[in-house]
């Protein structure tokens, strides 16, 4: 009976604010609905917004098919946003990240393998005499170590025979002369769990793969997992929040996004030109596949490539 | 998080008249409730993405009027609040109230404080939460967002919702009395071993007062009995300020007087400016009418006492009021306090 006190007697629509109402926020919101009806602001979701509350929101409530994949009560939950290392002039004053739940019980390998970075996507080299022989390799594949740095220690990714110990320079730099940093140590990332870690809330750490990409990682949450969270562990890392970047489009046909990137080329407008696989090909080729002009072309991955 | 406008205020305004109605119960916070038609405060054709944002800052702000150093009354308010902006909430799933680990036990101490009291009806609400699954519990009260901030805003508590600062009773509690007992007999009891007559002390180790303990509690009874006055006649005079006729009376019954005394009052304030400005400085933190207890008077004699009890700075800010303040001031001046042979 105590929530019956509570509730109003006659049906309501809640998107009507009602006339006589003493409460300020809903006089100064009144105030702002009635501004834009009346200056015709038209206030519909964008698709930004759209994605946004998706993505916040999609996976609330789910629960796993297998039982055996079920979180079970006094798991922790953290939330990390890991920054973009793509540095725009527009980014100045509010730099886009990407934020992630993870839980405490999921190895630190898990999240490497759950950070989407445009580096790992890139491929080296030039390829205007073979375009068909770019190869397939990426470089998440060729160069696969990273590592990283909570509270003064460095966690390696030694998973692969191929990964080396990126902080390894760090480390020597740091004991070759005094410099105020004490304690720098370096273990495999695949034997720790967030659980093991202590970490600092608000404080910057750091995410480096791919030699020199380098990502701040900030935590900014931590709390026990709820009933109406998603209990499903397959799906964790969770991202819940993407930064949306333009993805640059083609020169030439403006449609579809940049495969191609060329420089110091005679038969494009500008350099460095952007070209879809398609339009490139058609430009720089003729029938036989014989190069046309003068150019160096290297594969290109977009930033926005994971929108 | 971001700012709703116009929320603080109602939440506030709500608060006071719960507070106004001297009473804890959940019928009477109800009634204040429906009155102002509360639930409506989530009105407005507000999209999905918003309205979680909005319910978040609303729940958060209400939130903080739950813990200490918030008066008892105004803590249950507070929960009365949580628990009706939580169910009139439209966003699906739930937004939650976000409690800290480090709260956790205050929260349960309050908890049992109302158990102990019988507000069975207040006890009722936070277990209906609870089983609501009302609360998620994190790590830290706010959750850390990275917007630069235009100005950094000043958390400042609404004064009459806290509970009058009790320096002196937190210093001087029953158990801290009790172990003062407790070092006293021990002390006697050690000053008779070693004097030549096993039952009693030498008359040359007497230094201290016997009975100081008893003094000292005594001493605080007293204290906190003038402080609860004292804020009664505040409330008092505060309501008569609103009625001008009262004040025309009272200024013109003690015009003569506190000429004399506003006079006076200006001296002082001139010359125990540095005394006025650790009250200032700690002002936000005290009630307006505190005398200038970090000052000076407490060992003093009692005629000085009585003069250094002026409110200093905001007074000035209303010139009659001052006068007609100062009257009232002057009655409850700080109680006298006989000097003792030896100072502790």
């Amino acid at each position: 009976s105590i929530d019956m006190l509570m509730s109003s007697e006659k049906e309501e629509d809640p998107d009507v604010i009602p006339e006589d109402s003493s409460l300020l926020t809903l006089r100064i919101r009144k105030k702002v609905l009635e501004r834009r009806e009346e200056t015709i602001i038209v206030d519909r979701a964008c698709r930004q917004e759209t994605l946004t509350y998706e993505m916040e929101s999609h996976a609330t409530g789910k629960r796993p098919d297998n039982l055996t994949d079920l979180i079970e009560e006094g798991e922790l939950l953290l939330t990390l946003n890991i920054f973009y290392p793509v540095i725009f002039q527009k980014h100045k004053d509010h730099k886009p990240y990407q934020t992630v739940l993870v839980l405490g019980s999921q190895k630190l390998t898990e999240l490497r393998d759950s950070i989407s970075c445009v580096s790992d996507l890139q491929i080296g080299g030039e390829f205007s005499s073979q375009p068909d022989q770019a190869p397939e390799h990426i470089s998440k594949d060729l160069y696969k170590s990273a590592f990283f740095y909570f509270e003064g220690i460095f966690y390696n990714d030694k998973r692969y025979p191929e990964c080396r110990d990126l902080s390894r320079t760090i480390i020597e730099w740091s004991e070759s002369h005094d410099r105020g940093y004490e304690n720098l140590q370096s273990v495999r990332m695949e034997d720790y769990v967030f659980n093991d870690l202590s970490l600092k809330i608000g404080f910057p750490y750091l995410y480096c793969h791919q030699g020199n990409c380098e990502h701040i990682i900030i935590i900014t949450d931590i709390r026990l997992i709820h009933h109406d969270d998603c209990l499903d562990r397959n799906l964790y890392p969770l991202l819940i929040k993407k930064h949306w970047l333009c993805t640059r489009k083609c020169s030439v046909c403006k449609m579809y996004t940049a495969r191609w990137v060329t420089n110091r080329d005679s038969l494009a407008p500008e350099d460095p030109c952007f070209f879809c696989d398609v339009c490139f090909r058609m430009l720089h080729y003729d029938t036989e596949g014989n190069k046309l002009g003068e150019f160096l072309a290297y594969p290109y991955a977009d930033p926005g490539i994971f929108n | 998080m971001s700012v709703v406008p116009g929320l603080k205020e109602d939440c506030e305004e709500l608060l006071g008249a719960f507070q106004q109605a001297d009473t804890v119960r959940f019928e009477r916070f109800a009634e204040l409730w429906r009155e102002r038609r509360f639930h409506t405060i989530f009105y407005g054709r507000i999209r999905a993405l918003e309205r979680n944002k909005l319910t978040k800052t609303t729940l958060e702000l209400a939130q903080q009027y739950f813990f200490p150093p918030y008066s008892f009354q105004i803590r249950v308010g507070a929960l009365y609040l949580l628990y009706g902006l939580y169910n009139a909430q439209l966003c699906q799933p739930k937004q939650k109230i976000r409690i800290a680990l480090k709260d956790w036990p205050e929260i349960q101490k309050f908890q049992q404080d109302l158990l102990d009291s019988q507000h069975y009806d207040a006890a009722y609400v936070f277990r209906r939460l609870r089983l609501a699954r009302a609360f998620h519990f994190t790590a830290m009260p706010k959750l850390l967002t990275y917007r630069t901030k235009k100005k950094i805003e000043e958390n400042y508590f609404k004064e009459e919702f806290k509970d009058p600062s009790n320096r002196v009773n937190s210093l001087i509690t029953n158990d801290v009395l009790e172990e003062l007992m407790n070092i006293h007999g021990h002390y006697q009891k050690m000053k008779c071993v070693i004097s030549a007559d096993k039952s009693q002390p030498d008359k040359a180790l007497s230094l201290i007062k016997d009975d100081f303990v008893v003094n000292l509690k005594d001493i605080t009874l007293e204290h906190q009995e003038w402080q609860q006055n004292r804020t009664k006649l505040f409330q008092n005079a505060k309501e008569t300020d609103e009625t001008e006729s009262k004040k025309k009376e009272e200024t013109l019954l003690e015009s003569e007087g506190s000429e004399r005394a506003s006079a006076l009052a200006r001296i002082k304030y001139r010359s125990y400016s540095a005394v006025v400005e650790v009250s200032k400085s700690r002002r936000h933190r005290q009630v307006q009418l505190e005398s200038s207890e970090a000052g000076s008077s407490c060992g003093k004699s009692p005629s000085q006492s009585k003069k250094t009890s002026r409110r200093p700075q905001p007074a000035r800010r209303r010139g009659e009021m001052q006068v007609a303040k100062e009257a009232v001031t002057r009655h409850i001046g700080m109680p006298v306090i006989t000097e003792e042979n030896s100072d502790e």
